[in-house]
């Protein structure tokens, strides 16, 4: 068995983890497959974050520095601030529903590829180990 | 116009009624499906993605949100809409950075997240730490809310509202767990929409459904004028503003009770649909805010400024009942008792799932992973849990007593988010992206967060010369927000613990395991299975309920 699932080393499993004997972990994070699944969803995420900081704490910035074009009326009572306030509601509900589209058919079939593969990996090196069950326990030691 | 607080209201106490006896039929029905932790703390993982989006916005729209963004626009206009924004935005933050990764990596508390690869003893102590203070503080601000609200609206005394409020809380989490609680969290989410929406009607029929005509009248009744249209009546200080939004939009992704809902559902799926759900209905609520509070300027003036109280928290309630008829009319009473019943309902659903999170740090965390260092038997830490239960919600309601209608409860709020934003979002978000983080760096990370807000906040204007207002000193000394200064401080901590301490190839190692099965959920806690749930064959099947 790889050591790559030994995470709890020397002290005891966390009552609140469970380990996985049958996977392996450091197969599976160098896989190409979960390598595609990180950059993808980074592609979408990072840009998303930054995006919305920048579209929130902007809001923010004219509400603290200028004041007197965020009082501007638009129609009548309706101001530009308040447009701006709004436009971050609509924001919102955009990349959330963006993200839910993206993750529904981009992340989903990635993630499933790459724990596939990951217990492909770790059947493997089961199997090359021969005489070591595959399932043998949580606390078997590495050497 | 205040006199309506003199005697006790009856017709809001039987709405109440109502609304509570719904509540405890939930927790029975609730506490004869308890069966383990499992359900104690994450009601089985059986909770759909559309249920759990309606139970994060009844678990995360408090009494601050309904009343107290309605009388912040009430008093001060545009500026009570900004924390409207901040609260939604913050959502964002918690459906791309962290709402799959907690539930493929988690199983109860963040803790299980954050020290997930650390070495036990030391990482779990400090999370408990940065949970119970998010937790205590927040429990204790609504719990003081709530006294001062039922004391308002329905008349009953401040102690015995406080003590009741307690009451109510404790026995949904000791005998119905998380899914218990859940369901009073669905059902107030549900009231509080309908009760938003009616009084946004009501207020759009009384100025003739033109939106626009609603700015003008609030502006008209208001004596600020123009300056109620812009930024600048409440939020006086720019940076300071900032600071308050740092914290809104990191913090809610380190609220314990919000973020222990994703273990409630059974896969990734259904973690990030919920977040979507509860932007729908949060954004609904908070534009529907803009109705309520302008609504109330424009509906009340200038006369319903002393009636609405410090904070103007009961210009909501007051708007409802002027709606209604006015004072002593029926319809004013009705409306009225409505309204207040909303309120009690929203603040029972919050502070249940407070207790919730904190009752899981106390048992989960420190009980099973540092006392018994992870040997605990499951009914164990189930019995603990129930036991720590009603040792925080008893240790809550002493010191809402103690402290009185008088303790500054937007300093307690604000203090909980600067605690989550800076000791448990650094710590988690570094747990999940950096290999290198180890144990070191999680302590003195949480530790450094934890602390410097508290201290920040005690020397902050609002509470050093102790004016007990809300807002009452803003701008002029330091800054009343230690987000922008504690956040940066978190992460710090976090970075100079782990590069000041040796290397951790535990830590680094597990990373791996931790990585693949966050972005996976490869290793994934599973659902119970449908009905029937295994009963463990040692006992007669159900923990008992007298077990606590």
């Amino acid at each position: 068995m790889s050591d790559s699932d030994r995470a709890a080393g020397g002290a005891e499993p966390a009552e609140g983890v469970d380990r996985h004997p049958e996977i392996d972990w450091i197969a599976a994070e160098r896989s190409p497959e979960f390598r595609e699944l990180v950059k993808r969803r980074n592609a979408f995420v990072i840009p998303a974050t930054i995006f919305f900081f920048a579209w929130f704490f902007g809001f923010i910035l004219l509400c603290g520095y200028a004041e007197d074009f965020m009082g501007e009326s638009i129609y009548e009572g309706f101001t530009v601030g308040y447009l701006i306030a709004l436009s971050n509601f609509v924001m919102v509900w955009v990349i959330g529903a963006l993200y839910l589209r993206q993750a529904r058919r981009v992340f989903d079939p990635l993630a499933k590829k790459a724990a596939e593969t990951a217990l492909e990996a770790g059947r493997r090196a089961a199997g090359a180990q021969g005489d070591r069950p595959p399932l043998a326990g949580h606390e078997e030691v590495t050497p | 116009m205040i006199t309506f607080a003199a005697d006790v209201n009856e017709t809001a106490l039987s709405i109440f009624g109502l609304v509570v006896a719904a509540t405890l039929v939930i927790t029975y029905w609730a506490s004869k499906r308890m069966t383990g932790a499992v359900q104690f703390y994450a009601a089985g993982r059986r909770i759909t993605g559309t249920q759990n989006g309606f139970a994060i916005a009844g678990d995360y729209m408090s009494a601050a949100s309904f009343l107290g963004i309605a009388g912040l626009i009430f008093l001060y206009g545009f500026d009570g809409f900004v924390y409207s924004v901040g609260w939604l935005v913050a959502y964002l933050t918690v459906l791309l950075l962290l709402s799959e990764r907690m539930r493929n990596s988690g199983k109860f508390t963040i803790a299980d997240v954050l020290t997930f690869r650390m070495n036990q003893r030391p990482a779990r102590t400090a999370a408990a730490i940065g949970t119970l203070s998010v937790a205590g503080f927040y429990l204790i601000a609504q719990m003081i809310g709530a006294g001062v609200l039922i004391q308002a609206l329905v008349g009953i005394d401040f102690n015995v509202a406080v003590i009741i409020t307690g009451c109510f809380m404790l026995t949904y989490v000791v005998f119905g767990g998380m899914l218990a609680t859940t369901w009073v969290q669905i059902i107030k989410a549900g009231l509080l929409m309908s009760a938003t929406i009616f009084l946004s009607i009501l207020v759009l029929n009384r100025i003739g459904w033109n939106p626009v005509d609603l700015f003008n009248k609030a502006r008209d009744e208001s004596p600020a004028g123009d300056a109620y249209l812009k930024p600048g009546l409440f939020l006086a200080s720019p940076i300071d503003t900032f600071s308050l939004g740092m914290a809104l939009v990191l913090g809610t992704a380190g609220l314990p009770h919000i973020l222990m809902r994703f273990f409630t559902v059974p896969d990734a799926q259904a973690a990030r649909k919920s977040v979507m759900w509860a932007m729908i209905l949060i954004g609904a609520f908070y534009v529907m805010t803009t109705f309520m509070g302008f609504g109330a300027r424009a509906v009340l003036g200038t006369a319903g400024e002393e009636a609405a109280g410090k904070g103007g928290n009961l210009a909501a309630p007051l708007l409802a009942e002027e709606l209604g008829g006015g004072p002593g009319t029926f319809g004013g009473d009705l409306f009225l008792a409505f309204i207040s019943a909303v309120a009690f309902a929203t603040i029972l659903a919050v502070v249940a799932g407070l207790v919730l999170s904190a009752s899981a740090a106390v048992s989960h965390d420190v009980w099973t992973n540092v006392i018994r260092r992870g040997r605990a038997v499951e009914r164990e830490e189930v019995l603990v849990a129930r036991i720590a239960a009603l040792s925080i919600g008893a240790v809550a309601i002493f010191i809402a007593i103690l402290g009185g209608a008088g303790l500054n409860v937007s300093f307690m709020v604000g203090l909980a988010f600067a605690v989550a934003a800076s000791a448990n979002f650094p710590a988690l978000l570094l747990a999940l992206t950096w290999r290198r983080f180890n144990t070191t760096g999680a302590v003195t990370g949480v530790l450094v967060g934890t602390f410097s807000s508290i201290f920040l906040v005690i020397v902050s204007p609002t509470v050093w010369p102790g004016p007990d207002s809300e807002g009452g000193a803003f701008g002029f000394y330091d800054l009343a927000n230690p987000g922008i200064i504690s956040i940066p401080l978190g992460f710090i901590g976090c970075w100079l613990g782990t590069v000041l301490s040796k290397e951790e190839t535990r830590a680094e190692r597990g990373f791996d395991e931790l990585y693949v099965r966050a972005e996976t959920g490869l290793g994934a806690e599973v659902a119970l299975p449908a009905e029937a749930p295994q009963a463990p064959p040692r006992e007669p099947g159900k923990v008992p309920a007298s077990a606590m």
